[in-house]
């Protein structure tokens, strides 16, 4: 037990005195936060603020549009009404091929054959992309009609607001949605990044023992099955170390009131329960992924092969970032309920679920259940390769190689 | 008590046999040679003495005891190939390697600096090792090798790529530890250092032992039949009649004998003759040649031709 403390003490020191650790620890959160807190005061905050132009020979529908889109809460954009004619089709047709006119599109109205009918609109807009032009002036449009159809009625532009006004769910008592599928992505990719980075250093750090020669001194004293031990404990607790931090920096953030100013929900992003799954969670992703990596690095010479082999690594983690829509999506159905339960896949897809929904405790048990099993299996087949492989140099093993080290004792 | 006792041991990877029924004995206080081309058997046998790997069939004792783990704390180990953390600082690297060899923090750091000046890098103790020469990660290794005072060292070629300075205080240091009482083991394919260093030997080719015992039993049994003689006058000694053969390269006669004892006989009637003699040595077979001829012996032309290329 000694030898294998002092292995992972090493393994810790070293790892966690690089540049690259202390860079990630810090870069990793500030990137997240600026991710979700920014996109959601962008989202929140963006206009329409275009330069648009309203081709109508209805002029009072045309004055309604403009004041909509010109004054309304949501735009700000820049309207120019025109009557319709072929001259004007050329005009607004040169300014959009004009670099330097500002004009982003025209709308063309086209009046409806029967009264009470709608008119037929189509927008011609410079770049296609132009999603946000075109959600404000669909709704705006609705809005004008319906105002307009309302007056004719005899209704009065009060009556028409205060039915036009939005609806408001509270929704606190359960915790904003939106707030918690930008948590349930943020912590899917940070539990993917971390299992996939500290799977792979471990392979790496067996692979530069290998082409270093060092494990032959090492082997001198220690078993193979200690020096695997202790790699992969002081791998994982700087892993633990990088994603405690993470998780603090996360705790940190939602409570500050920050996180709630900027989105505008009121509910706190990641509660002390998410944490704890969090970090249980990654520890027994990082042991079942580092186990498979532990034995691809003892099969391998160098990084360029070690490359070859990661799809063993990366495959199941790809299959958990298919599966992350249909959970989101219904994190209760059956489907979610099996791949959850997959152990290569609980650590990412069990962890979304359990901060989605009320996830039954005896899944969560289960999950962990198979996970340990599925660990013991694999750490028994690599620790095997292990012992055989660091000693080999030269060419990659095949199959039935790799089956015959499993039957040496 | 034997330090080292192998008994017999077999190794065959695959298909290849790498060591076939090798039994040596290591008594402390010696310096023992491992000898024998590349690919012939001799980390493999190596790696079986500090189970590194299982031998199919044998016995390895160390220390008088049959191999356990335990007993690797005795045992400074340096690879042939020199395996050092390159990101490392030299004197943390030397404390874990001395701590996994059983020894606590304070005592690994004291004696690393303390081999350090001795082996003369004191500067390189605060560097990576990465910055250093080669030649210095090696004395890095040396040191590592010897911080836990093992009573048995194992040496996977330890001259190969040291410049003479260095390899010489090598050697030097190997000889004042073999004074302290420690047993030394190490392999090499080269002769010349064999001879000057080794008080027993080992000489195994495609993994089976041809020859072992010390270096005196060994090359008694080869004839000191060889005599060169620097001399100038008369040369008519040379037609003794113990002299079996004699070449005279204009002063300096390499002469072939019937009988080792003829040497005397054939200076008395240099002497007797007037010739002056300058100098007149009996010449031992240099244990290059004793080698060449076994596997010669064993295998055939075209293995010893082998050897002299390595």
């Amino acid at each position: 037990m000694h030898n294998v403390w002092l292995i992972a003490k090493r393994e810790y020191t070293e790892r966690v005195k690089t540049k690259g650790f202390i860079i990630a620890t810090v870069l990793i959160p500030v990137l997240m936060s600026v991710l979700v807190l920014g996109g959601g005061f962008l989202a929140s905050k963006t206009k329409s603020n275009s330069h648009i132009a309203v081709v109508t020979s209805d002029a009072v529908f045309g004055a309604d549009l403009k004041q909509k889109l010109e004054s309304d809460k949501e735009n700000t954009m820049k309207v120019d009404v025109a009557t319709p004619s072929e001259e004007t089709r050329k005009r607004l047709d040169g300014e959009l091929l004009d670099k330097t006119s500002t004009l982003s599109g025209y709308l063309w109205v086209t009046p409806a054959a029967k009264a009470g009918e709608r008119p037929k609109f189509s927008y011609k807009a410079r770049s296609a992309g132009d999603i946000s032009t075109q959600l404000a002036l669909q709704s705006s449009i609705k809005s004008v009609l319906i105002l307009e159809r309302l007056t004719a009625k005899g209704m009065s532009v009060a009556e028409i607001d205060a039915l036009n006004a939005p609806v408001d769910i509270d929704t606190s008592a359960s915790g904003n949605t939106m707030a918690a599928l930008a948590s349930a992505y943020v912590m899917f990719l940070l539990m993917y990044m971390a299992i996939a980075l500290y799977g792979m250093n471990t392979a790496r750090s067996i692979i530069e023992e290998k082409t270093s020669r060092v494990f032959e001194v090492l082997l001198a004293t220690i078993k193979p099955d200690e020096l695997l031990a202790g790699k992969i404990l002081g791998v994982g607790a700087v892993g633990l170390t990088q994603v405690g931090i993470w998780m603090f920096a996360a705790a940190l953030l939602s409570t500050s009131g920050l996180a709630a100013s900027l989105i505008g929900s009121g509910h706190s992003l990641i509660s002390g329960l998410q944490i704890a799954y969090f970090l249980l969670y990654f520890v027994f992703g990082f042991l079942l992924y580092s186990s498979i990596a532990a034995a691809l690095g003892a099969m391998t010479n160098s990084e360029q092969e070690l490359q070859q082999l990661n799809m063993f690594l990366m495959m199941p983690l790809f299959f958990c970032m298919l599966m992350l829509l249909p959970i989101i999506r219904a994190p209760n159905s059956m489907l979610s309920q099996i791949t959850s339960l997959i152990p290569f896949c609980s650590p990412l897809l069990m962890n979304v679920r359990a901060s989605l929904t009320e996830v039954p405790a005896w899944q969560i048990g289960l999950s962990f259940v198979l996970m340990s099993l599925t660990i013991v299996v694999i750490l028994w087949i690599s620790s095997r390769i292990y012992r055989v492989g660091i000693l080999m140099y030269g060419k990659k093993p095949n199959l039935p190689e790799i089956l015959r080290w499993l039957k040496y004792s | 008590m034997a330090i080292v006792e192998l008994n017999k041991i077999r190794k065959v990877y695959d298909t290849k046999v790498a060591v076939e029924g090798l039994s040596l004995t290591i008594e402390p206080g010696t310096m023992f040679g491992l000898l024998g081309p590349n690919g012939s058997g001799k980390t493999s046998s190596i790696r079986m003495m500090i189970g590194m790997t299982v031998p199919d069939s044998g016995t390895v004792s160390l220390f008088g005891k049959p191999f356990e783990r335990t007993s690797l704390h005795r045992v400074g180990y340096l690879p042939e190939e020199r395996g050092q953390y390159k990101k490392m600082r030299v004197v943390d690297q030397l404390v874990f390697l001395g701590q996994l060899h059983g020894l606590t923090e304070a005592t690994a750091r004291a004696r690393a600096l303390v081999w350090c000046e001795r082996m003369e890098i004191s500067e390189a103790v605060e560097k990576k090792t990465e910055e250093l020469s080669k030649g210095m990660q090696q004395k890095i290794q040396f040191i590592a090798a010897l911080l836990h005072e093992p009573e048995l060292i194992i040496m996977d070629e330890p001259f190969s790529g040291l410049d003479p300075v260095n390899a010489t205080l090598l050697m030097d240091t190997l000889v004042e530890l073999r004074g302290e009482g420690k047993a030394i083991l190490f392999s090499t394919h080269r002769m010349d250092q064999v001879e000057k260093l080794c008080d027993a030997i080992a000489l195994i080719s495609r993994g089976k032992l041809l020859l072992s015992g010390s270096m005196r039993e060994i090359k008694s049994e080869y004839p000191r039949n060889r005599l060169q003689v620097v001399f100038t006058g008369d040369e008519s000694f040379l037609g003794h009649a113990e002299v079996a053969e004699a070449k005279n390269y204009s002063g300096i006669a390499e002469i072939k004998l019937h009988r080792e004892v003829g040497a005397q006989a054939v200076l008395a009637e240099a002497i007797g003759r007037g010739t002056v003699i300058n100098r007149f040595e009996v010449i031992e077979p240099t244990l290059e040649e004793i080698f060449i001829e076994r596997v010669r012996a064993s295998f055939g032309d075209e293995e010893a031709r082998g050897i002299v290329d390595a």
